[in-house]
């Protein structure tokens, strides 16, 4: 089914992906239909970073399909990304370049027939105007991590993917670059799927949690619903319980 | 109005071209270098040569150098920006495709090779009286051979960026430094020990460098040596091609962009 007839955004089917002997992710399936906010949760190893890579086609599955957007990877990657957005916390935006510069560069490639004036009100809507003509280099983690945003919304895509997009920022910066990171999903309705390790960021914007355990799915719903059915009062003690039977399991 | 992969082209050539013109190290290496290049090799021209052959043979050959030279820089260091600027993944998640890619880089190298080529013949001839053209209408597919022998190149130094990441920075300059001598830029390769001279043999810049020669000599144009060059770089920019390609494969399926983010 094609997402214009009402088809999930994103559509992963039977996903497996090992590195040498190691299995990263072992038979994954998941649908995220249009609208949803997806959060992706999982101790380290869990899998999240290869599954979001395999879903935006920068990493090849060993077995199993991927279908975004209507579009089956990797053939239609090209096509797909189009209607995609992707920032990271951890990932700046390429130095040397202004922000405009940067926003106009990213805007071309996803296909806005005039990226500078989106790029402008972009920024404004983000509150971070006045860095338009600063480098990249010189800006703040948040300030870097909020003109990420504004490259991954340029083109007004249907989906965006966040992984850990406040990573590395302090607990002031990250309450406000969520706070905008809501009021842009809000705003643009697009479609989210995040990673994070910060588990109340998840809670507040997203509708939905897929945990990971070992490259497979173990929980899938609401927040609280998945907490609940797994006898835990929020989705932090679940994932602590989570990591520390996977030390024990190691030990 | 343009395609959209028309514009992705020129939009990622022209980030490369201001990425370059803010970092003064590509400034040494594309306009310093060959002026200072062109300097020294028409100087010892002049003072170690009888009449203006040896002057003619080394501007020529500098020139020649910075042709292929400049554009394999440009490839090379083009891939290499986004990995040290950790950009590779915001790329990947973007319509960009690899042909795109290479091909805002080819335009970036034709550009820089424009300037570098510029400039050698500006000081060839303007201090040493060595017109550009000297050799003759065997530049002409010489330097569509020594552009296509530096694609290869590239593609090369590109293909193990990949897998290496910025470990492979030094092939992205050294590898013609290390043809140079081989290859017979500047003298015949029966000057080189004969064990060296039958390894010049078999790399196709030998036989360019040999049919410049000749042009230089008596403004003939040696098809016989430019053929041997011709298909000794197509087979070499096939190898690479197939290098690249199967190393873009691994790239993706044995998730090395993991190891640029």
């Amino acid at each position: 089914m094609d997402i214009e007839t009402g088809g999930p955004i994103v559509r992963a089917t039977r996903l497996c992906k090992s590195f040498g002997e190691t299995r990263a992710v072992d038979g994954l399936s998941l649908e995220i239909a249009p609208g949803e906010r997806v959060g992706i949760v999982g101790p380290n190893g869990a899998g999240k970073t290869t599954t979001l890579l395999m879903l935006l086609g920068a990493i090849e599955p060993d077995d199993g399909t991927v279908e975004l957007v209507g579009c089956r990877l990797p053939a239609a990657r090209s096509k797909a990304m189009e209607r995609i957005g992707f920032a990271a916390g951890y990932l700046p935006l390429p130095d040397k370049l202004t922000v405009i510069e940067s926003l106009e560069l990213f805007g071309t490639l996803y296909g806005v027939a005039d990226p500078r004036p989106r790029a402008v009100e972009i920024l404004g809507e983000l509150g971070i105007g006045h860095l338009a003509g600063q480098r990249i280099e010189s800006l703040s983690s948040g300030q870097g991590t909020l003109v990420g945003f504004a490259k991954a919304v340029i083109h007004h895509p249907e989906l965006v993917v966040l992984d850990e997009p406040t990573a590395s920022l302090d607990p002031d910066v990250a309450l406000r670059v969520r706070d905008r990171l809501e009021w842009m999903s809000s705003e643009h309705r697009a479609t989210l799927l995040l990673t994070s390790h910060d588990m109340r960021e998840v809670e507040e914007l997203t509708t939905r949690v897929i945990f990971l355990r070992a490259g497979r799915i173990v929980a899938d719903g609401p927040a609280d619903s998945i907490v609940a059915d797994a006898g835990y009062p929020d989705l932090e003690t679940m994932f602590l319980a989570e990591a520390a039977r996977l030390r024990e399991k190691a030990v | 109005m343009r395609s959209p992969s028309r514009r992705r082209v020129t939009a990622m050539a022209r980030r490369n071209l201001l990425v370059q013109m803010r970092n003064p190290g590509h400034w040494f290496l594309l306009i310093a270098l060959p002026v200072v290049d062109g300097l020294l090799f028409g100087s010892i021209g002049v003072a170690y040569g009888e009449g203006d052959g040896p002057v003619r043979l080394l501007v020529t050959g500098i020139l020649l150098f910075h042709l292929i030279w400049q554009l394999t820089l440009a490839g090379s260091f083009g891939l290499l920006e986004e990995v040290w600027s950790r950009n590779l993944m915001n790329l990947l998640a973007t319509p960009l495709t690899e042909r795109e890619f290479l091909g805002a880089l080819g335009l970036v190298g034709l550009v820089r090779t424009v300037v570098a080529v510029v400039l050698i013949a500006v000081v060839g001839f303007g201090f040493y009286a060595v017109a550009p053209d000297t050799a003759g209408w065997v530049l002409v597919p010489s330097a569509v051979i020594l552009m296509l022998f530096g694609m290869a190149i590239t593609f090369f130094v590109m293909a193990l960026t990949l897998q290496y990441g910025d470990s492979a920075e030094v092939f992205s300059w050294g590898t013609l430094v290390l043809l140079m001598p081989l290859s017979g830029f500047f003298y015949p390769v029966d000057s080189l020990p004969p064990v060296l001279a039958a390894v010049a043999q078999v790399i196709p810049l030998t036989h360019v460098f040999e049919a410049v020669r000749i042009g230089l000599a008596d403004g003939t144009v040696a098809w016989g040596q430019l053929g041997i060059a011709a298909v000794g770089t197509l087979v070499l920019l096939g190898l690479a091609t197939w290098f690249l390609d199967r190393q873009l494969r691994r790239f993706r399926a044995e998730g090395w962009i993991t190891r640029f983010t």
